[in-house]
């Protein structure tokens, strides 16, 4: 018995001991380095164009650290850990990609009351957040709702594809969408999901050419939708039967536009998510409020990227690949 | 065949409910699409369907057809090497981990749901970081348009991956029910023991499933990734894995071991494919999809039980009335 209650007791002193530790700042070496995070939603070349912003930003500040984290299989559940150990790690300040707009408010405020919190790319606007960095979605779905009145002047029947419909950016740009088209004679006959597959949204498309072969215009509302729109097309031997309009800026949504078969592209800059984020969080966890909006809400603006701006453009995400500076 | 039956029977009534249903199913781009789906699906439940057959899983194929699509990325793209090179580099790979899960199986001793839950997990990890966290992407295929054309083309109007199905599923056949070697197979996975007593060499035999599993992935990646002509490797593949031990288990594949029939994985993995389809064709909502699914595995699975009861049932009364005099 004495042997374990001893051991019993060196547990207990060592987790005291451990616990005395939280809520502490770690006192090391670069204790004068304020530690800023960008939490990011799944990997893919969007969060890299980010991440390039936040290391620009890093170059840029004097004492200031930034790490920049994937959410690895781009769950709420996922975000929450990594979140949480952020949060336990003790650092100063937080851009965060809500994976659930809708259900991680509470997160969020919980985050907030120990450091600055910004939201980038969905907003949770009755949150405790400092500030929201990003795209108006609702925005980017009117401006595509308009190129889709450019390609169907007489109206027509409209297919959208997208990984997720119940995703808060997919509801938005549809509403945007929507509402240009809804007193036109353009009708948007259904949307497909896909489940963020590659393989399924090739397949969706190929399947509605059967279904409706009278469709005039697909629109692909997440990234990887436009290349699976365009090969399928070409496989069908229908480019340029079928006008495409899609969102950001795969290269062969690019390459689609420049050859005149994709009409055009809306794309978000998520370069600036990333690079003006963690500049505010940086003036912030200083002190300095003058970079916060009284709005509360910094909107980087999309671009629409037709056959004219291709060229431009394409030479900009190739340069942001690299790894070089813009 | 008779084994299949019940499966057939499912997958027949299926396409002529759809058929009718929306008669477009039947015309010919759909079925050259379905098919070309079919065919991809097709070729790596194939090798699940044997590593099931020995008692194992191979629970590995999605993540793996993710790592070798960015290697095929990376060798054709990035680094610029013959195609012929690259495609022999990639099978063999798949071969190799094949092996090597078969040898962690069988020397070791380890459970094969492990052994490849491993893979699982190491193969998307690794695809994320050779691929640095980005999409790698065919873009217009320069330098092997060939080997892009082949991937993405059709033999007579036939898919190339359904033409290469239907040829690696007559060898299967053969392998499986015509050979030594696949009485060997079911042996293995009925009764190890007992094999092994019957001097089998069950630890080879096992190890063999699994190269066999790693290599049929290793094709139906390539396919799969100029299919989608890009490759995420966060996501690329992502649960494939499942679509072949669904279409094994379908298919008459006992999870114990020791029972399976090539005809019935095709069918297994041609009835996900045309489910699918008919989601999308009879425009029943996206989010419904996967129930749809669901219930009809769930259907086929107890069809198929059902019928084999019946068979039981009738054999046994043959059996009593030969008996009474």
């Amino acid at each position: 018995m004495k042997r374990r209650e001893r051991i019993a007791w060196a547990i207990v002193t060592a987790m005291a001991v451990a616990l005395s530790g939280c809520g502490q700042d770690t006192d090391g070496d670069d204790a004068a380095e304020v530690q800023l995070a960008f939490v990011a939603g799944a990997s893919t070349d969007f969060w890299t164009f980010a991440r390039r912003g936040c290391e620009k930003a890093d170059r840029e500040l004097d004492d200031v650290s930034i790490e920049f984290r994937f959410t690895t299989d781009g769950t709420a559940v996922e975000q929450r850990r990594v979140l949480e150990d952020l949060q336990t790690r003790g650092i100063d300040g937080l851009a965060v990609t809500p994976l659930d707009p809708g259900n991680q408010g509470p997160l969020i405020d919980q985050l907030a009351g120990q450091m600055p919190v910004v939201i980038t790319d969905s907003d949770i606007p009755d949150s405790q957040r400092r500030c929201y960095v990003g795209t108006n979605n609702v925005d980017a779905g009117r401006e595509a709702g308009r190129m889709l009145k450019e390609v169907l002047p007489a109206g027509g029947k409209v297919m959208l594809f997208v990984g997720k419909k119940d995703a808060q950016n997919a509801k938005e740009r549809i509403e945007g969408l929507m509402e240009v088209v809804r007193d036109t004679s353009i009708e948007v006959v259904d949307i497909r999901t896909d489940d963020i597959d590659r393989v399924r949204a090739k397949a969706n498309v190929n399947d509605t050419l059967v279904k409706h072969p009278d469709i005039g215009c697909f629109v692909g509302l997440w990234s990887y939708n436009g290349p699976a729109i365009l090969h399928a097309l070409k496989d069908a031997g229908k480019l340029g039967q079928v006008k495409v309009v899609c969102f950001d800026e795969e290269d062969d949504t690019l390459q689609g536009i420049k050859d005149g078969y994709i009409y055009g592209s809306v794309v978000q800059q998520p370069f600036e998510f990333g690079y003006q984020s963690m500049h505010l969080l940086a003036k912030v966890t200083s002190g300095d409020a003058s970079g916060m909006p009284t709005s509360r809400q910094i909107i980087i603006p999309t671009r629409t990227i037709k056959q004219h701006n291709v060229a431009e453009f394409m030479a900009k995400v190739k340069a942001l690949r690299r790894g070089e500076s813009i | 065949m008779k084994k299949d039956l019940g499966i057939l029977l499912v997958f027949v009534v299926l396409c002529l409910v759809l058929a009718l249903l929306n008669p477009r199913f039947l015309c010919a781009t759909n079925l050259q699409n379905t098919a070309r789906l079919v065919g991809m699906f097709g070729i790596f439940s194939i090798g699940i369907g044997f590593v099931i057959i020995t008692g194992g899983i191979d629970l590995s194929s999605g993540s793996l057809f993710s790592l070798l699509g960015v290697l095929l990325c990376l060798g054709l793209v990035d680094w610029q090497l013959p195609w012929p090179l690259v495609v022999a580099a990639v099978l063999g790979l798949g071969g190799l981990l094949g092996w090597f899960h078969g040898l962690v199986v069988t020397r070791l001793g380890i459970q094969p749901f492990i052994v490849t839950l491993c893979g699982l997990l190491w193969y998307r990890g690794m695809a994320n970081f050779l691929a640095d966290d980005s999409t790698k992407g065919f873009g217009n295929c320069q330098g092997f348009e060939t080997l892009a054309a082949f991937a993405t083309g059709n033999v007579l109007g036939v898919p190339v991956p359904f033409v290469l199905l239907c040829v690696i599923g007559a060898g299967a056949w053969v392998v499986l029910h015509r050979s030594v070697y696949g009485r060997y197979l079911l042996a293995v996975g009925k009764n190890e023991e007992a094999a092994r007593f019957s001097g089998v060499n069950t630890k080879r035999i096992i190890t063999s499933a699994y190269v066999i599993s790693g290599l049929l992935g290793a094709v139906s990646a390539v396919f799969f990734a100029f299919y989608a002509n890009a490759v995420q490797p966060s996501s690329h593949g992502s649960f494939y894995e499942l679509f072949g031990i669904a279409a094994a288990v379908l298919g008459g594949c006992s999870l114990r071991g020791g029972e399976g029939s090539v005809v019935g994985v095709l069918i297994g993995a041609a009835l996900l494919q045309v489910l699918k389809n008919l989601v999308n064709l009879l425009g029943i909502r996206s989010s419904l999809d996967f129930a749809v699914m669901g219930t009809v595995i769930f259907l086929g699975v107890v069809i198929d039980e059902i019928l084999k009861r019946h068979r039981h049932q009738r054999g046994l009364r043959k059996v009593q009335e030969a008996d009474s005099p």
